[in-house]
């Protein structure tokens, strides 16, 4: 890492990534970094093998009962197109959040502007939490799935996703989730929690490298090939390989993300999620607490940490939040992610659009003195808008 | 029902304004910066000024101002933070509190360069 940086974006990716995961998966790509189930020579058949250890490690992470129905996809973004691109019918509704990102909103956005589907939205309250008995409400006769956000990339507010599988299952509409913020600090049970899918990034709280990610899917849940291509197999029929996990991915895998991402969860494991997920909130209620009585600083969401991961937002009084990210980033060395964060929705509730605010978001290298200077930094950035008087 | 409208900012902000300045007619995007770079000129940089609350552009502002035009000319681009901060040999906090609109929407609008594209 450069210098003294102190990086506050783990949001976006994790960084750094853990070393022994880098240097392990160029190594072993190095040595069977080969086209996975497209060969008959030995080292074709261990490659792919390394992508059937890789699944089944994911479908134990995430309990999804089927290793094969765990796909591999470029990321979360990828996955909720695949499952939204292959669920949806013409006519059909669907049923969402507030609270999504861009990976949501605009494939949803993009289906009803071409008159394909309708949906509606399910808002948040003032702590950034959706109720589940609204979901309810929303579900019609005609809704094919429900889609939330696990975590919330700009509160950080974890919903009740058990519950609102609950909804979802007596009503008979497949949930999906989007678990972008949430896998690698929140344990997932689809199995449990009645989730038809799971989507999922590499590169985030899995340690993995960026271009990997993926879907985990329930076997009751029938998703469409909406691409198509080579699979390896059956490759005298002209018709796309139905089987999971074939069905869902066409062309050769990444398979030196899928290594990366594979040591990733080990990487996981051996440090404890739920220790990671204690010490970022450990640091999240320092930082909370610290700039909670700084003048001129609006907080967002964080009165409940109990259900959380380790991010917020806020605003600096008479300081865009652009100019607060570069203040921090030239004047500080702290790096954090400022605007709309891809989810302008949410921004437009909380009345921060269009220029959303100043993201702080924690990762398992940062460290308690890390916080200490950025309450700090922030106190005297906080102080000079003040003195500025400018309106914000 | 929910909407997301395309091509507009959510605030519904125009994404272009013209004006006519000098008997020159200047297009400006939604906020206030210059949709081309070459239309600037130190005499609409005040004007804008002063629009903004600020009433002389003094020799601190022109420092900031020039430094931002010299770099975009030479780069294509804005500077990055630390370009400008070592550039000036100022902080950012000391910049910020130059202008009324701050960095973004004072200094930078004010050298005419565009409007940055972020996650915005």
């Amino acid at each position: 890492m450069p210098g003294d940086l102190i990086y506050l974006d783990n949001a976006a990716t994790t960084y750094p990534k853990p070393r022994p995961v880098l240097d392990r998966m160029i190594d072993i790509y190095g040595r069977q970094g080969v086209s996975p189930g497209r060969g008959s020579y030995d080292l074709a058949v261990e490659a792919e093998e390394l992508a059937g250890a890789a699944r089944s490690k994911l479908a134990r992470f995430f309990k999804c009962p089927d290793p094969d129905r765990v796909i591999f996809a470029g990321n979360a973004t990828d996955a909720l197109n695949l499952v939204i691109q292959g669920l949806i019918r013409p006519g059909d509704h669907v049923v969402s959040t507030r609270l999504e990102h861009n990976s949501v909103l605009r494939p949803l956005y993009h289906l009803r502007q071409q008159g394909r589907i309708d949906y509606d939205l399910a808002s948040f309250d003032g702590q950034g939490f959706i109720d589940p008995a609204e979901i309810g409400r929303l579900i019609r006769a005609d809704t094919r799935m429900v889609i939330v956000n696990h975590a919330s990339n700009v509160l950080g507010t974890v919903q009740p996703v058990a519950e609102i599988g609950r909804v979802c299952a007596d009503r008979g509409v497949p949930l999906i989730i989007d678990a972008a913020q949430s896998a690698g600090v929140i344990p997932i049970d689809m199995s449990a929690w009645q989730v038809g899918a799971v989507a999922f990034t590499g590169h985030k709280s899995l340690f993995g490298p960026s271009g990997i990610g993926g879907l985990a899917v329930s076997p009751e849940l029938e998703i469409q090939i909406t691409r198509f291509g080579g699979t390896g197999i059956d490759s005298h029929s002209l018709t796309h390989t139905p089987t999971f996990p074939h069905r869902l991915e066409a062309g050769t895998l990444n398979l030196l993300g899928v290594i990366g991402l594979s040591l990733g969860l080990d990487f996981l494991e051996a440090e404890g999620i739920e220790v990671i997920h204690r010490r970022e909130m450990e640091l999240l209620a320092r930082l909370r607490d610290g700039l909670a009585g700084l003048p001129g600083i609006r907080l967002y969401g964080v009165e409940d940490l109990s259900r959380h991961v380790g991010l917020m937002m806020v605003n600096v009084e008479g300081i865009d939040p652009e100019d607060v990210g570069a203040i921090l980033d030239a004047d500080f060395d702290i790096a954090v992610r400022v605007g709309l964060h891809c989810a302008p929705l949410v921004h437009e509730s909380l009345g921060t659009a269009p220029r959303g605010g100043v993201r702080f978001s924690l990762g398992p290298f940062n460290r308690v003195e890390e916080i200490d200077r950025t309450i700090a930094a922030m106190r005297l950035i906080a102080e000079s808008g003040k003195r500025s008087g400018k309106p914000r | 029902m929910d909407e997301i409208e395309e091509s507009k900012p959510l605030s519904g902000l125009p994404t272009r304004k013209a004006r006519v300045i000098g008997g020159r007619e200047i297009d400006f995007d939604g906020e206030g910066f210059f949709r081309n770079a070459d239309d600037w000129s130190a005499e609409i940089a005040e004007m804008l000024a002063r629009e903004s609350g600020l009433a002389d552009l003094v020799e601190t502002h022109w420092r900031v101002i020039r430094f931002m035009r010299d770099y975009y000319a030479n780069y294509g681009r804005a500077p990055m933070n630390r370009h400008l901060k070592e550039g000036i040999g100022m902080s950012l906090m000391e910049i910020e509190g130059l202008f009324p609109g701050g960095i973004r929407a004072g200094a930078r609008r004010l050298a005419g360069l565009p409007n940055p594209k972020a996650c915005m």
